[in-house]
């Protein structure tokens, strides 16, 4: 049926950003950190991917074609360590200069992916980036489908190890530096090496996302890491409720399904010779559902679960 | 070559200055920022072509590209975008204030309505190429291998003539004293009785009126478009922070640095980077003196 | 019985995912009538930075449908367009593409612009999916090497056309040392990579070469470099609004007047937008429009309903890209991918009777295809003949500035543009 094969692919995608407001969440909803180089981590993961499983291109320097799964866990390291140089020159920053200089950073990555055309293909892209076991099924359809159960079975691993590393005592210093770092440090936590591993690990989350975002379109170019997606993964967090990963979740499936909910009322209702204005209509929409969900349920869909006090010193 | 670079600087510094004082005060007063205050440098262009379609650019005088008319149209823009932008305030961020959001909260709702306004400006005028003028001026030569364009000249002066009247204001009104104190602390501010509405208003249709001219008069040189504002705004924040928040002089020359940073960056790298040098710049400016050249420290 | 308690014992997730799976293992069992009306989809960003040029590429597709339903439709049924905005975003393009491919289920679609976004359409919707895609717009040359197993077409040459062409009348122009300056997108380094070769090749020299991301507020330090080198002319490869700014800067700066365009510029906005007086003897290239009564119909019809010219980027292609998908889906013998596929190139078979645009001309090429006769379609610009890549090649045409009029200088004909390609590869 093609309501439930559009369905699946959709699935897939909210899937992606699961992972993404996830990581997201790490960083700002148990640390406070203001990471606005979402779509620069994202894409460190995605083009690390890319550049070491697709296939050879007489164009390109990279493209090994090396097995899909190498792929994965190097764009997860490479996003790693990208994230460590980036935490270690930030993470002393407060608030709204951290956000500043992670937005800044998101967009040199964006642009170095668009000026290093023997690597990353330029504004081309790479493509032929090849899906696992894809000579397993026949049809578009059934491979969606695998993929749709085997992404169930990485965000379920990856929430599970979140709320099992949030409930470790790891994680019960890191709520106590968000809440009041003073006394974190008063009791011999060093505030900034927890927020910097917290940083990595978010990171990380991303960088993982954009590999398996990657695979599943089989073409990236720096047009998927533009400053909007950022905004988008911010919608997801602040809409679902940050400080939880079930709101996480939940924020990446109702942003997404409104974006591509609007782009659908758009075309049915407006001719299309209104189009452009419809399309900025959609926008407004959006952007005016984001502040009025501020204005209103700042906390989100599914607020953060109650644990210390609820106010963040800054 | 680097003359010409430094001039050019100067004079696209100019306009970026006007942004960032806007920008700068909102950051030191209400401490968060703005990401909605470059969509009012667009936002004024757009009210300033409105009124020149009234009223007509004037013929060129003095060598510039336009007369007085556009003068006067850019004044009514730039006080119906302060007026807005205080709109903005009261609207969006003084209930998320007075319920106690995260500063950072307040940013995020900030870029939702930078996103909004764009696209209303979008759904008005759509986005089709306007000018004020379709006059095209030549460089003048006043240095060997140097040119100057006579509405760069005026641009830098009427810059100059803003933040001048400006200055005075800080020091010598009421309530621009009173602004500059409660830049220095809030708490001690409200203590000394000064009424803290007020001042937030005024710094809104400040910020607002300073953006909206600096918009007008980007908007001179290329054309208009929507995204004439958002396309600033790192190089605007890079100027604020790198003057040091809360200065005036500071705005001023960082937006100036900004500028000649700017092109003489592109004398030696790629131009494929060039939206990337105000971050640089930021970046090297938070890591070695976060709190700017004329800023003062805190911790 | 069994199964009913074999199958709850099992949990119902596992009955629900057998359920899929079995549909997906079932053979699409298509409608053997075709279901009226038949929807064709589109996809264009319709906001986001390509916005300017998009508004008349739309309503070229609209005219475009508008003559297909006047004329006859697709196989008796009248034609419903969807179109769809991918806002500039890959991730907004794809969902939107395949909701259309999936839930409305058009039968075939267009679109859309940045290879950033037609590029993962291609990967992750159009060649799974086996449904036919035509771009009016998309040129980066990399998508027709087979990636997407025949379904992708253009009904815009590859920036080689253009590139050749521009540098053959730069040549003849006698502009040999020159600076470009050229968007940094697919568009423009592909261009600029063609034309590199060509211009060297018929003895120039390319001084400078100047990179500019679209939608800066100033472009002086772009021009600055430009002419540091003391180039005797100007390459810009980009699009008008940005184009406007950068001339602007360039003749203040005291550049030469010597500016040689692409495509995109040969349009009054651009001419307006710097003035016409500063424009004279400007001059560019384009994929030819033949003059002829097919090309000069459509500027007539496109005039009549919009009430504008129909000059810019994309609009001829695009018109030409929803009437051979209208055509294909006419000669096809069903609606199914493959089959619209292996049609689209019988839009224009040797030997065919020739139609051109309007809706008298697609009435008449109904009538000739039921009846089995083969056509030759001449589009709105100009003969369309798909390669083995799903490219067209065509003839280019010379258009310059004077008197702050767009004019025709000169065309150069297909033969002319094969043997301008042979010299400057071999």
């Amino acid at each position: 049926m093609g309501l439930a094969s559009y369905l699946v692919f959709f699935a897939c995608v909210v899937l992606v950003l699961c992972i993404l407001t996830m990581g997201l969440n790490l960083q700002w909803g148990f640390t406070g950190l203001f990471n606005a180089g979402v779509a620069g981590f994202y894409a460190i993961g995605g083009y690390t991917h890319a550049i070491l499983t697709a296939a050879p291109s007489p164009q390109l320097m990279g493209n090994y074609g090396l097995p899909w799964l190498v792929g994965i866990i190097a764009a997860m390291l490479v996003t790693a360590v990208a994230a460590l140089v980036v935490g270690l020159i930030t993470i002393r920053l407060r608030g709204d200069y951290l956000a500043i200089a992670t937005f800044g950073i998101g967009i040199m990555i964006q642009l170095v992916s668009l000026n290093l055309e023997s690597w990353t293909g330029g504004s081309q892209g790479i493509t032929r980036i090849p899906k696992p076991l894809s000579t397993w099924f026949e049809g578009s359809l059934a491979y969606n489908l695998f993929y749709l159960v085997f992404m169930v079975v990485v965000v379920v691993l990856v929430y599970w190890a979140l709320e099992r590393i949030l409930s470790s005592p790891w994680g019960r210093v890191l709520r106590a530096i968000r809440e009041d770092e003073m006394a974190a440090s008063s009791l011999g936590k060093s505030p900034l090496s927890y927020r910097l591993q917290s940083f990595v690990l978010g990171s990380t989350l991303m960088g993982l996302a954009g590999a398996l975002y990657v695979t599943f379109i089989g073409f990236v170019s720096p047009f998927d890491f533009l400053p909007i997606l950022t905004f988008q993964v911010w919608a997801m967090l602040i809409v679902g409720g940050s400080g939880n990963n079930r709101g996480a979740m939940l924020g990446a499936l109702v942003v997404w399904s409104i974006w591509a909910a609007s782009g659908v009322a758009v075309s049915k209702w407006v001719p299309p010779s209104h189009a452009a204005q419809g399309a900025a209509i959609q926008v407004i929409l959006i952007g005016l559902t984001l502040v009025l969900m501020l204005l209103f349920k700042p906390r989100g869909l599914l607020g953060e679960r109650a644990v210390v006090s609820r106010h963040l010193v800054y | 070559m680097i003359v010409q670079a430094i001039v050019d600087g100067i004079f696209t510094g100019a306009i970026v200055s006007l942004g960032a004082i806007g920008l700068s005060l909102t950051l030191q007063i209400m401490r968060f920022a703005n990401f909605a205050h470059a969509e009012f440098m667009t936002i004024g262009a757009y009210l300033a072509l409105a009124a020149v379609g009234l009223m007509g650019p004037g013929a060129p005088s003095l060598g510039l590209s336009f007369g007085w008319q556009l003068l006067v149209a850019a004044c009514l823009a730039a006080s119906l975008a302060g007026v807005l932008s205080w709109g903005l305030d009261l609207v969006v961020f003084r209930p998320l204030r007075r319920s106690g959001a995260a500063p950072l909260v307040l940013v995020f709702a900030a870029f939702g309505a930078a996103l909004v306004l764009r696209h209303v400006l979008v759904l008005i005028w759509g986005h089709d190429s306007y000018f004020y003028t379709r006059e095209l001026q030549l460089g003048v030569m006043i240095v060997p291998g140097v040119r100057v364009l006579p509405d760069q000249v005026f641009i830098l002066a009427l810059a100059i003539f803003l933040v001048t009247l400006l200055h005075l204001y800080l020091t010598h009104h009421r309530t621009g004293i009173a602004m500059r104190a409660m830049a220095e602390s809030p708490s001690l501010s409200q203590v000394c009785g000064i009424e803290v509405d007020r001042v937030m208003k005024t710094t809104w249709i400040i910020s607002g009126f300073m953006a909206a001219m600096a918009g007008v008069f980007s908007g001179l040189t290329p054309q208009l478009h929507p995204e004439l504002g958002s396309n600033m705004l790192l190089s605007i924040f890079a100027a604020a922070i790198f003057g040091g928040v809360g200065s005036l002089p500071g705005a001023v020359l960082g937006g100036l640095l900004v500028g000649i940073a700017e092109n003489l960056f592109l004398l030696v790298a790629d131009p494929g980077y060039k939206p990337a040098m105000p971050f640089l710049l930021l970046l090297g400016v938070l890591w070695l003196r976060p709190q700017g050249i004329l800023g003062e420290k805190t911790s | 019985m069994q199964l009913l308690t074999f199958v709850t014992r099992m949990g119902l997730s596992r009955h629900l995912l057998g359920l899929l799976l079995a549909l997906a293992a079932t053979p699409a069992a298509w409608a053997q009538s075709t279901p009226c009306p038949v929807k064709v989809g589109g996809i264009l960003p319709l906001t986001g930075s390509m916005a300017p040029i998009t508004k008349k590429i739309a309503q070229a597709a609209e005219l475009a449908i508008e003559h297909v339903n006047q004329g006859g439709g697709v196989k008796g049924c009248p034609v419903q367009f969807i179109l769809r905005d991918d806002q500039g975003q890959p991730t907004v393009g794809v969902d939107a593409a395949k909701y259309l491919v999936d839930v409305e289920r058009v039968q075939a679609f267009t679109g859309t612009i940045s290879s950033g976004v037609t590029g993962p359409i291609i990967s992750a919707v159009t060649a799974p999916s086996k449904v036919v895609q035509i771009s009016c717009c998309s040129s980066a040359s990399a998508f027709t090497d087979g990636r997407s197993a025949g379904y992708f077409f253009r009904t815009l040459p590859t920036s080689k056309t253009q590139a050749y062409a521009t540098a053959s009348e730069v040549s003849r122009r006698g502009m040999k040392r020159l600076a470009v300056i050229y968007v940094n997108t697919d568009f423009g380094t592909d261009m600029l990579r063609f034309y590199r070769g060509a211009h060297k090749k018929l003895g120039g020299e390319i001084l400078t070469e100047v990179a500019y991301n679209d939608n800066q507020p100033s472009y002086r330090a772009e021009v600055t470099r430009a002419l540091a080198s003391k180039p005797e002319a100007l390459l810009l490869i980009g699009f008008p609004k940005d184009a406007v700014t950068i001339i602007r800067e360039w003749l203040s700066q005291g550049g030469p007047r010597k500016v040689a365009l692409n495509n995109s510029m040969r349009t009054m906005d651009f001419v307006n937008g710097v003035g016409a007086q500063f424009v004279e003897d400007f001059f560019g290239m384009d994929n030819a429009q033949e003059p002829g009564p097919h090309v000069d119909a459509f500027n007539d019809a496109f005039q009549k309903k919009w009430n504008t010219d129909s000059k810019g980027p994309g609009v001829h292609t695009q018109y030409d890209a929803v009437m051979v998908m209208a055509l294909a889906m006419n000669i096809a013998k069903d609606l199914s991918g493959p089959s619209i596929r292996e049609a689209v190139r019988r839009v224009h078979t040797p030997g065919g009777t020739p139609v051109g645009t309007g809706p008298a001309e697609f009435k008449k090429a109904i009538e000739l295809i039921r009846a089995g006769k083969p056509i030759k379609y001449f589009g709105a610009t100009g003969p369309i003949e798909f390669d083995a890549n799903g490219d067209v090649s065509g003839p280019a045409l010379v258009w310059k500035i004077t008197g702050g009029q767009i004019v025709t200088d000169r065309t150069i004909g297909l033969t002319d543009m094969q043997a301008l390609a042979r010299l400057v590869e071999e």
